[in-house]
């Protein structure tokens, strides 16, 4: 009852008559009490992550969502990983606005829209470009806060199974224990031999996001999503650009090859080259101009390209640089990827990993995905990701998106299939819209109807194929989507019609 | 040994799970007779456990047992376990006897009846394959021109549990079946929903086994292809300690006290109708200084920032905000020393009594007997306790606040009047 007693009278006077009145409480007292609160380092949480992209940052918050107590790791002085800062957001802020500023100098003139002296001001581009990236990291920051996660800016590298090192950003060093952990250390663009990455002239989709003039040639070699994305974005703005790529077809491996053949003739007739089952030899940095030596995959017929600047886009490769793996005796099999089991753990239980650090696609909602499921193996004893089900976007005008099995995967396995396409030349919003380029595709088991790919090139389909990844993960048939109704007049009419034209014929086609 | 030990209830767990689903299926089963036993098979009591050896039972054929019962104790390379019975039931049949060795993890046992099944007229089921490999089950062809007859299913079928989907509902109507149909029809679908595929199998337009051909295509899909790894595969791992969130304390409110002399007060009180001529009373006093006391105070520790705080924080906005503290809304109780009831009788005040800490720390004047003016109700002259109850986290809070009160009070009082 008296516990205030102990408090010396006297101190607390002096203490008083230091301060005006309204302000009675030093601030140096309110320091001394929350430094105290740091000091218990020796303290073990239930979840440590390494790594605060979209694998990590995720993961701790649903960790926390679960009640445990977790501190999330991460170096780069911002959080939410390559994703946000420096891949899939800022590139769609510059694909955005570059489309728009491509459309007002040579589509809104058709449609009654005159403009006048039209200029592009790059700095503030990247500028606009730059606050949505802050926002974002931001926002992840304070959903940290709101679910009371530990967030520790700094490099962590293992000092013992459970104990993690870490050299933080600010100086200075600090271990942090966990009865779990969870390492989300992702991915960086692999380099391309004999091309030494400056991000000035020899870039990588980072150097690619933040080009400081609009240059007038560029080679961009790898025909992937990172790189016609990038290429489409420098393309609209003036820079004369030629993608080189090893495989015959554009898009990667994943990507239907009808779907990428369409992809490839608009992308030319928007002004970018291609040479395709072509190889770069090598370049020569020396001169004005970068000379690239390209030859035929096949036929060995030998080129020089020159350009101002080079994009290495030829894919990423796993990111666990200085964690120290062989410490604790981890497994990274040949290509850099932390071998894990089908419950994301390593051969140590209680280390899981997840996102581009393993196996699987790249995509940041697959690592979403893994990170729940991960949360939710500590906790809960199962989880669940359907990787037949993971959607693929490339966001070109038109977009390019998938998911399933694509046409030659699906003939390879032996399976007979139907097709039903529907062309948005034959839709009627996308005619209002002036905007008909592409197809929607629909590939289905034969004899069952049910779904096995879902492809669409298009305006939109990006959006568009949340629909068709909901079919395959419920086990759908074409005419469950053909039997649904959808609205008119919209751009997923096309999906519903290409769905009809499997199990009996569309519309209006 | 140790770290087995979460293996093991792990497991125990994992027979539960087996059995209820055992139950479940049995359930739907037609006929009666074999609503009565079921198999009892040799448990994995660790995940890397694949055969173990019996050493022996604890029941015989044809006892009862209740669910938590040790039926058995089994021998692994590792360890021995008991094995415990999950829900009440009767041991029909044994069939693997005390020191039986080597046993396949899934092989049959023994088998276990209800409570309250007639063990004599018991039909035993068949040995199941091990459940292992459920993937090649030999299915005779079914006869193509009898559609009526339902085809041999390789799942049980499942009961339908939520809308189905519009090309099987078409189907359905298209052909006039029933619900007693679509129970029969055996679900491909993730999570046993009935497909199209099931319908057209159903109805032999395809061959009866090609949608769970293609669902096994599909579903081996949906999984991480981790066959090909070029290093060799960790040793299967133990069971993964749960991360226990610790029980919250209770929350309870703390009463916080501190003595408070008037005498100061009292003073002022009395200077001030001696030279302006007004009487404030001492409830004025002690409303203006819990005012002032609440200003600026530290933070709770349970306190919870809203979302903007949190963005402004996050954006480095916060600086202006935490510098004047946050306001308190405490209320003081008071309370005259010695327990008294002044209200009542106020002439009873004890006011020539020391403030006990001005003794302890020197300051100890005598006090001045009766004055003229009236005091408050519940308020001594001389020493009051003044208490505020603090949920947990707020103790701090509170202890600065009555110590500012007190400042006040007994240092500066005239500053209140100004």
């Amino acid at each position: 009852m008296f516990r205030s007693l102990v408090v010396p009278r006297a101190a607390a006077r002096s203490a008083f008559k230091q301060n005006s009145l309204p302000k009675v409480v030093t601030p140096s007292a309110i320091a001394r009490l929350s430094k105290r609160s740091y000091a218990t380092e020796a303290e073990e949480k239930d979840l440590v992550i390494i790594g605060g992209g979209v694998a990590g940052y995720v993961a701790a918050i649903k960790a926390a969502q679960e009640g445990l107590k977790v501190t999330c790791i991460e170096k780069r002085g911002t959080l939410g990983g390559t994703c946000l800062n420096v891949g899939c957001i800022p590139s769609k802020a510059l694909l955005n606005n570059s489309h728009l500023y491509h459309q007002i100098l040579h589509d809104t003139k058709n449609r009654g829209i005159e403009v006048g002296d039209v200029k592009l001001n790059l700095a503030q581009l990247m500028k606009s470009k730059d606050t949505a990236v802050t926002g974002l990291t931001k926002g992840v920051e304070f959903l940290f806060k709101k679910n009371n996660v530990e967030y520790i800016k700094g490099e962590a590298s293992f000092a013992s199974e459970h104990e993690i090192q870490v050299n933080l950003n600010e100086g200075g060093e600090r271990t942090v224990a966990g009865k779990n952990i969870i390492i989300a250390t992702g991915s960086e663009a692999t380099p391309f031999p004999g091309l030494e990455v400056d991000e000035k002239r020899i870039i990588t989709s980072t150097g690619a996001l933040a080009l400081e003039k609009i240059p007038e040639s560029m080679v961009v070699v790898g025909g992937g999503i990172i790189g016609l994305e990038m290429g489409s974005v420098w393309s609209r703005l003036g820079t004369k650009v030629t993608v080189v790529e090893f495989l015959g077809q554009i898009g990667g491996p994943g990507m239907d090859t009808e779907v990428s053949k369409a992809a490839q003739k608009v992308l030319k007739k928007q002004g970018i080259d291609f040479k395709l089952s072509t190889k770069v030899l090598g370049g020569d940095t020396s001169g004005d101009k970068i000379k690239l030596d390209v030859e035929a995959a096949k036929g060995g017929k030998k080129e020089t390209l020159d350009a101002d600047v080079v994009l290495v886009a030829i894919g990423r490769r796993p990111y666990t640089a200085g964690l120290g793996l062989e410490k604790i005796g981890l497994d990274t099999d040949e290509r850099g990827r932390l071998v894990i089991d089908s419950e994301y753990r390593t051969k140590l239980p209680h280390i899981r990993v997840i996102g581009d650090c393993t196996f699987g696609p790249m995509l940041a909602h697959k690592a979403e995905e893994e990170a729940v499921a991960a949360v939710e193996y500590i906790k809960k004893g199962y989880g669940h990701v359907n990787y037949g089900a993971i959607p693929s976007v490339m966001y070109t005008h038109p977009e390019v998106a998938w998911v399933g099995q694509n046409e030659q995967e699906v003939k390879a396995s032996g399976v007979k299939y139907k097709i039903g396409s529907f062309p948005f030349s034959a839709n009627s919003r996308a005619k209002t819209n002036l905007d008909t380029e592409g197809f929607v595709k629909i590939i289905t088991d034969a004899e069952t109807d049910r779904i096995l790919g879902v492809h669409i090139i298009g305006p939109g389909a990006g959006e568009m194929i949340a629909e068709g990844t909901l079919a395959i993960e419920y086990g759908a048939s074409s005419e469950d989507i053909g039997r649904t109704s959808h609205a008119h007049p919209t751009l997923s009419e096309a999906f519903k019609e290409a769905a009809m034209s499997c199990y009996s014929s569309a519309i209006h086609f | 040994m140790v770290s087995l030990a979460p293996a093991c209830r792990l497991s125990a767990r994992l027979t539960v799970r087996q059995l209820r689903r055992d139950a479940t299926v049995r359930g739907f089963r037609a006929s009666a007779k074999c609503l009565a036993a079921h198999n009892f098979t040799m448990p994995a009591l660790s995940p890397t456990m694949t055969e173990g050896n019996i050493a022996s039972w604890n029941v015989k054929e044809g006892d009862s047992f209740a669910a938590g019962d040790v039926l058995l104790e089994i021998e692994t390379d590792k360890a021995s376990m008991d094995v415990e019975a999950q829900d009440d039931g009767i041991m029909a049949k044994i069939t693997q006897g005390d020191g039986s060795k080597g046993i396949k993890v899934g092989t049959r046992i023994g088998v276990i009846a209800e409570p309250g099944d007639d063990l004599n007229s018991l039909e035993v089921p068949a040995e199941d394959i091990p459940a292992k490999s459920p993937t090649k089950v030999e299915a005779p062809e079914p006869a193509p021109s009898t559609p009526s007859q339902a085809p041999k299913p390789f799942r049980s079928p499942k009961k339908q549990t939520y809308p189905l989907l519009p090309s099987v509902q078409h189907l359905l109507h298209e052909h006039g079946l029933d619900q007693s149909a679509i129970d029969k029809i055996t679900p491909t679908g993730p999570n046993n929903r009935l497909l199209k595929g099931d319908v057209l199998a159903y109805l032999g337009s395809v061959s009866s086994t090609y949608p769970t051909e293609l669902s096994a295509r599909i579903s081996k899909l949906s999984h991480l292809d981790l066959s090909n790894i070029k290093l060799a595969l960790p040793p299967a791992p133990k069971a993964t300690k749960q991360a226990e969130a610790a029980s919250e304390p209770v929350v309870e409110d703390l009463e916080i006290a501190v003595p408070v002399s008037m005498k100061a007060v009292i003073e002022v009180q009395k200077r001030i109708q001696s030279t302006l001529g007004v009487f404030m009373p001492l409830s004025t006093f002690i409303a203006r200084a819990t005012d002032v006391a609440n200003d600026s105070l530290p933070r709770s520790k349970s306190y919870k920032p809203t979302a903007d705080e949190l963005f402004n924080q996050v954006l480095g906005l916060d600086g202006a905000a935490s510098t004047n503290g946050y306001r308190g809304s405490f209320l003081p109780q008071i309370t005259a020393l010695p327990e008294l009831t002044p209200a009542l009788n106020p002439s009873l005040v004890p006011s020539k009594k020391a403030d006990i800490i001005d003794i302890l720390t020197g300051n100890a004047k005598p006090s001045k007997p009766s004055f003229s003016a009236k005091p408050s109700a519940g308020i001594s002259t001389a020493v009051n306790v003044f208490s505020v109850k603090a949920p947990k986290g707020d103790e701090k809070r509170a202890e600065v606040f009555l110590e500012r009160v007190k400042a006040v009070l007994e240092s500066e009082p005239g500053r209140l009047v100004l």
